[in-house]
């Protein structure tokens, strides 16, 4: 399958040439090799701890798609595998294909999923405290009332396509919200940080005012905090984001999470979303009358 | 030199070379970095001053710090002086 789409990739490159078009080839292909972690059937995903991709990504663990059929079924926790990384739209889309185990002797050493609790839409959110750029503490329940976009970050993220697109997709969000009063005083943002020990309060500020242009009034609207790591672990097991440390670099999945007005989880997304996606379900979610507005199940967890 | 360049390969191209729309602000591209007296935020260009940026970061620059070592640091910024 690699193979077939390395040979269309050419093709469209030789159409392209043939055309006198100065476009690039649509995709960049690298080699990949990893140990599984953690495999999902039903999303098709592979979540792979790997080494250096020069060119693309540091060394990381996070879940990849698989193209090839079945690929997903016969890997293993623990395995090693070799395969082909394709990377399409600048980066933004990528997938593993040709995929090849070269080593099944990890399968029994691979830790198990852990068990844990993840909430499931119109669950309660934990009222844990947060502390935020100001340093000033907070609940989840203080937003009781509106309708709070969540998501999680660490700030020297370098990879474009996870916590600076979040933050710049929620600085989006945040703008076009200004412009209408009423969704603004009823819609709150909240971007956590899963790395307290170098994200305290100035650090947040700092990075929180280069989202909002400098207006430090903004916070008012978008909270940028942090909590402790034993309280961070139990909000990211709800919330069913996954992010552990490895050499000062933070590998996690994106999650993005809207609570209703009465603090329950009213849905999720992880990869596919853009901000006008978020930002018609936070609005809708916190129209005083949603009663037969409830929003669809998109990337519903749990 | 190679060391260098693997490291801006995986550390800065993908934001500083590439228009990146899933950044607020596109970096400024950093050949010709120290051919001017200062650098794009107006500070002098100095290898004191882009290693301060690359370690604490700027703006939504994300910081480095931590995740560099010292040889990386100078084989990074030596680098940066070969881009024309």
């Amino acid at each position: 399958m690699g193979r077939a789409l390395q040979r269309s990739a050419v093709a469209s490159a030789a159409t392209l040439l043939l055309l006198g078009a100065a476009c690039q080839p649509k995709t960049k292909q690298y080699s990949f090799r990893g140990q599984v972690l953690a495999k999902d059937e039903t999303a098709n995903e592979l979540t792979v701890k790997h080494g250096d991709i020069p060119g693309f990504m540091p060394a990381m663990t996070m879940p990849y798609k698989v193209k090839d059929p079945g690929a997903v079924e016969e890997v293993e926790a623990g395995d090693v595998i070799v395969a082909d990384l394709i990377a399409a739209n600048q980066g933004k889309d990528y997938w593993l294909e040709g995929i090849r185990i070269v080593d099944q002797s990890g399968r029994k050493t691979a830790e198990p999923a852990a068990a844990r609790h993840i909430l499931k839409v119109g669950e309660s959110v934990p009222d844990i405290r947060l502390i935020n750029q100001d340093g000033m503490p907070f609940h989840f329940s203080d937003f009781k009332g509106k309708a709070v976009l969540v998501t999680f970050i660490y700030t020297r993220c370098p990879m474009p396509a996870f916590c600076p697109r979040l933050s710049s997709q929620f600085s989006k969000i945040h703008e076009d919200l200004a412009k209408t009063p009423g969704d603004y005083n009823r819609t709150h943002l909240l971007t956590i940080s899963f790395d307290p020990k170098y994200d305290t309060a100035p650090v947040l500020r700092r990075y929180g005012l280069a989202y909002l242009d400098n207006h430090s009034e903004g916070f008012s609207h978008w909270d940028f905090a942090s909590t402790n790591p034993a309280d961070m672990r139990k909000l990211a097991d709800a919330f069913g984001l996954q992010y552990f440390e490895q050499d000062n670099q933070i590998s996690h999945t994106m999650d993005i999470v809207l609570v209703a007005p009465n603090g329950t989880v009213a849905r999720y997304w992880s990869s596919e979303w853009t901000a006008a996606e978020l930002e018609e379900a936070l609005r809708r979610e916190a129209k005083p009358a949603p009663a037969d507005s409830s929003p669809g199940r998109h990337g519903v967890k749990g | 030199m190679q060391h260098g360049q693997d490291l801006f390969e995986v550390h800065c191209d993908d934001c500083h070379e590439q228009a990146n729309p899933d950044l607020k602000k596109q970096p400024p591209r950093l050949e010709g970095l120290f051919r001017s007296k200062t650098l794009p935020s107006g500070a002098p260009a100095t290898d004191n001053q882009v290693r301060k940026t690359i370690v604490e970061g700027l703006g939504t620059m994300p910081a480095f710090d931590r995740r560099l070592s010292e040889k990386d640091l100078n084989d990074l910024i030596q680098y940066l002086h070969t881009l024309k």
